[in-house]
């Protein structure tokens, strides 16, 4: 035979041998899946140059990556963390289908390294290289993991959410940031022009959705239906995504999950519903430029639904979930209440009764039974058992608190809310009244609530060290005062020190 | 010395003719131009620009290196080997010289390929540095792209051991059966009572403050209108929730020198920050006062040695990247010098075997300085604290530490964190590194291949070919 023809023939000989190697690869790797015949699961999604050197490198891809890992633990120790992000690329990517080793070099880089600076805008570049981590590469490879689910889930809640870290605030300022250029400015987000969008801008932000924070659409405005409304340029709503993700994932391949994995999932998803009760509603003060968070009351029947079905679910956990609704409910009630929502309050406080009609209601107080107290002394009782209630001090920091909030909600246009807060300070004051002895009135007695207000009043209305002139001339205008005079007036002269004084203040409630 | 020349011009060629010259330059290039798209930083420019400088001249170095002691090895043993050298050796040029020229010919080689590359770095970081918006470029420019020189306060060491010692002698005073205890008892005594001292030098108990005085010298003329640095770093006696303490910051005498004060720092221990502060805060003696406020819960310890160091601009990027180009070439001129003295005495194999396994003995340094610490190779017990020993470490250990000294007179200089961390280095430093590396260690080195040299039998040499 010719020797050229040999040689060709050869060779197409070793391209056909490649291409059926290839076409029975595939067949074998879904069988090894299907059978459950072997730990390391066949990569996907990987890119030729990882696909390549998992292969060629084989068992000592082990090696490299130790040697990685050791050179990264020695840089960290020095200080040195510009190669961190280089370095756990490279040790997930020689081993992807390991979750813990992403789980760790994302909470390395989202825990230890981002702390090791002093400024905050270093330190979210660093959260946010280990959110990307998890997300952006870590499920690439590992779709179904519901370890790294809880992990991205756990970073939103505690890292992001949580206030331990100094620039938590800053932290959830830039993610509001970056959801609002997705959502926009207002509360509520529109998931139809985000699932089926209309027009450029909105093609735009659902392929940033997509694309960048590797979230669905479809599925966000399913859990919204499920689990809210939730406020998504909050971290809880994130937390509840990502955790709900990794149920869905764990549904559709339950023979790979481990119970205890689901139990985390599910746990985040109620920890961040009360979260979202607690602090789910974000309130942007256009004229002090901050953002301020308000409780989500809307989301408390949706919260309590979530707390029933893992109590059905959750046999093994039921007695600590029951703990955790009960206080749930609690706080729902007095939440309601402050915020002037009475009827919603006396249903959620004859559930609870209904509920747990053994249990006490009021901490301390083991005779407290939900039968035994109404509404209004649970209510009292709640910010009394914060404060001590035959404190002077405590007490009139509660109530001034109480009345700086009465004054802001003004401001933001929020009167329901503002007419709770004067409730609450009125009763706050009045059951302090009944309960310090009568010969001691004199001594460590509190003035009426009118008049704290009228000091908390003038300080926020002080030029100097109250609000700004915009918030000022709101509260002015909500309060019917005279505008402001000019700064450059001549003062008004001080009232004779024996004048008459007055405990009214205009324009206040009753 | 044109004969030396000669041999060198001759080591260039065998370069060309092996393709080495070619093929190290083209690995060199794509090393340099290839690894900004490979590698990925933590997403600034800062990171950016430190990891590919740490990650150019590393690869430059690791490159250079063992293309260098292959090339030495290569050039002398298989000149042998192949009988050339004896069509040299017989012309009238000394074998010192031979041996000189080979040396000389590889260091012109390292010195081009290391200015073609370490050019190509320099001319990147400088296009990649314009084409940042300008806040990033200053700070490139105030912290990672310039030559940082630094003071720190006074060595105490002196009061501390004469504190230490005043103590010792109070407690054998006070308590005299401790005078009974053996040397070594003693001694750990000693350095117990050190310890405590030093503590009191470093230690910031709650609510107190730490002053440290800084003498700037003879620089204060120059850092006027200069803003500064701080470089700190602290231990904590505990832990903290958020994983932080407040730091609260003065540098200057109130009344005497402008004053300033930080807003309050959240501040990780264990960790170096660095932070500008504003330009005249000494005093007209050059006295610079820095004031740290402990406001936390638990003390917090500033090392004596890194506690505390302040950064000032002394020079330009350029230069200082000459420089530390300067102690690699160094480096460079080192592993020559032992290539051709293995080579000189070894056939080709052997020889670059043997200079690998001198390279990787240098490298593993840190097993050495275990070893030397600990006083055994045996290993210890980490609960009990007790060491084994074996004759073996009768040998071992005092090889190791003099293994240890040598490789740490070419290991002290580290021109790459230097270069990616905004650090001086300093002519004294180059001349350091020249006086230490080349002529005292490949002094040595080309001495005892020189001799080896001389005394080959080249004659016994089979031709390979």
């Amino acid at each position: 035979m010719n020797r050229r023809l040999k040689k060709f023939l050869l060779l197409l000989l070793a391209v056909a041998l490649l291409f059926g190697a290839g076409q029975m690869q595939n067949a074998l790797n879904r069988e090894r899946d299907r059978l459950g015949i072997t730990l390391v699961k066949p990569l996907e999604n990987a890119p030729p140059v990882l696909a390549f050197t998992t292969v060629a490198l084989g068992g000592f891809r082990g090696l490299i990556a130790n040697a990685l890992w050791m050179r990264a633990s020695d840089l960290q120790e020095d200080d040195k963390f510009f190669e961190a992000a280089q370095l756990a690329d490279w040790i997930t990517k020689l081993e992807p289908h390991f979750p813990q080793v992403w789980v760790f070099e994302a909470w390395n880089m989202a825990y230890n390294i981002s702390v090791k600076f002093k400024d905050f805008p270093d330190r979210w570049r660093w959260l946010q290289n280990g959110i990307e981590l998890l997300r952006d590469e870590g499920l690439k490879y590992n779709p179904n993991e519901v370890l790294i689910y809880r992990e991205l889930a756990w970073d939103f809640q505690h890292k992001v959410g949580a206030n331990l870290d100094d620039a938590n605030m800053y932290y959830k300022q830039q993610w509001a940031n970056e959801m609002a250029e997705v959502f926009g400015k207002m509360k509520g987000a529109n998931f139809e022009k985000l699932v089926h969008p209309q027009t450029p801008d909105q093609t735009n932000r659902a392929a940033r959705l997509r694309e960048k924070f590797k979230m669905d659409p479809q599925f966000m405005q399913e859990v919204d239906e499920q689990y809210g409304p939730l406020e998504w340029r909050l971290p809880e709503a994130h937390a509840i995504y990502w955790a709900a993700r990794g149920l869905k994932a764990a549904r559709e391949n339950p023979t790979k999950v481990k119970p205890d994995d689901l139990i985390q999932l599910r746990r985040v998803i109620y920890q961040d519903m009360l979260l979202s009760f607690q602090r789910g509603r974000l309130e942007v003060n256009p004229i002090e430029k901050i953002f301020e968070f308000g409780p989500n009351l809307d989301i408390i029947p949706k919260a309590n639904e979530i707390y029933e079905t893992n109590m059905a679910e959750d046999e093994k956990n039921r007695d600590h979930i029951e703990k955790a609704h009960r206080n749930f409910l609690r706080q729902a009630i007095y939440s309601l209440y402050v915020n002037n929502r009475l009827a919603e309050a006396a249903k959620w406080f004859k559930y609870l009764g209904e509920k747990y009609p053994n249990k006490p209601i009021i901490d301390d107080l083991p005779n407290s039974l939900p039968a035994t107290v109404t509404l209004d002394q649970y209510a009292v009782a709640c910010i009394q058992t914060d404060i001590n209630e035959t404190s002077h001090d405590r007490v009139k920091t509660a109530v001034e608190g109480l009345l700086v909030n009465y004054f802001r909600s003004l401001v933001m246009d929020q009167d329901d809310r503002a007419t709770g807060f004067w409730l609450l300070a009125r009763k706050v004051l009045d059951a302090y009244d009944r309960q310090i002895p009568q010969d001691r009135k004199e001594a460590i007695g509190l003035p009426p609530i009118a008049a704290i207000a009228k000091e908390i009043r003038e300080r926020l209305l002080d030029p100097e060290r109250g609000l700004t002139p915009e918030a000022r001339a709101v509260l002015r205008t909500k309060l019917n005062l005279p505008a402001e005079t000019s700064p450059t007036a001549p003062p008004v002269p001080a009232a004779p020190a024996n004048g008459p004084s007055t405990n009214t203040v205009p324009n206040l409630p009753a | 010395m044109q004969k030396i020349l000669a041999i060198a011009g001759l080591t260039w060629k065998a370069a060309f003719r092996f393709r080495l010259f070619l093929v190290v330059a083209t690995l060199l290039l794509v090393a340099v131009v290839g690894l900004p798209i490979l590698i990925k930083d933590d997403g600034t420019a800062r990171g950016f620009t430190q990891i590919l400088l740490t990650y150019t001249l590393s690869t430059i170095t690791a490159l250079l290196g063992l293309s260098t002691l292959w090339l030495a090895c290569g050039t002398l043993a298989r000149d042998i080997e192949e009988c050339q050298m004896q069509v040299v050796a017989v012309k009238p040029v000394a074998r010192w010289q031979i041996w000189l020229g080979k040396w000389l010919g590889l260091l012109s080689l390292n010195a081009v390929l290391l200015a073609v590359s370490g050019a190509s770095v320099f001319g990147l970081l400088q296009w990649r540095a314009t084409r940042l918006p300008a806040k990033e470029q200053t700070v490139l420019r105030r912290e990672i792209l310039v030559a940082r020189g630094s003071l720190r306060e006074r060595s105490y060491q002196t009061e501390i051991e004469s504190d230490a010692e005043r103590l010792l002698a109070e407690r054998l005073k006070q308590n005299p059966t401790l005078a009974d205890l053996a040397p070594a008892e003693k001694n750990e005594v000693r350095k117990q009572i050190l310890e405590q001292v030093k503590a009191a030098y470093q230690l910031v108990p709650p609510n107190y403050e730490k002053k440290w005085e800084i003498d700037l010298g003879l620089v204060k003329h120059l850092l006027r209108d200069e803003p500064l640095q701080l470089r700190i770093k602290f231990n904590s006696a505990a832990k903290s929730p958020s994983g932080t303490f407040l730091g609260l910051w003065q540098v200057g005498v109130e009344q005497n020198t402008r004053l300033w004060r930080s807003e309050p720092m959240s501040l990780a221990p264990d960790t170096f920050h660095e932070f500008a502060i504003p330009p005249n805060l000494f005093d007209e003696n050059g006295l610079l006062t820095i004031t740290f406020d402990n406001r936390n819960d638990t003390a917090l310890l500033f090392p004596l040695n890194e506690g505390l160091e302040v950064l000032y601009h002394e020079g330009g990027f350029g230069l200082n990247f000459a420089r530390g180009l300067g102690i690699i070439f160094c480096w460079m001129a080192l592993l020559a010098a032992l290539g051709l003295a293995a080579a000189s005495f070894l056939s080709f194999p052997v020889a670059a075997f043997f200079s690998l396994g001198v390279l990787t003995m240098a490298l593993s340094s840190g097993t050495l300085a275990n070893v030397v610490s600990e006083g055994t190779v045996m290993g210890s017990n980490s609960e009990t604290g007790k060491v084994g020993h074996s004759v073996i470490d009768a040998v071992a250990v005092p090889f190791f530490r003099a293994a240890l000294s040598v490789i740490n007179l070419v290991k002290n200089f580290s021109p790459v964190d230097a270069l990616s961390t905004g650090r001086s280095i300093t002519w004294t430093e180059l001349g350091l590194a020249f006086s230490q590396i080349v002529l005292l260690l490949g002094g040595i080195i080309g001495t005892i291949g020189v001799l080896g040299f001389n005394r080959r039998e080249l004659a016994t040499a089979q031709a390979t070919q």
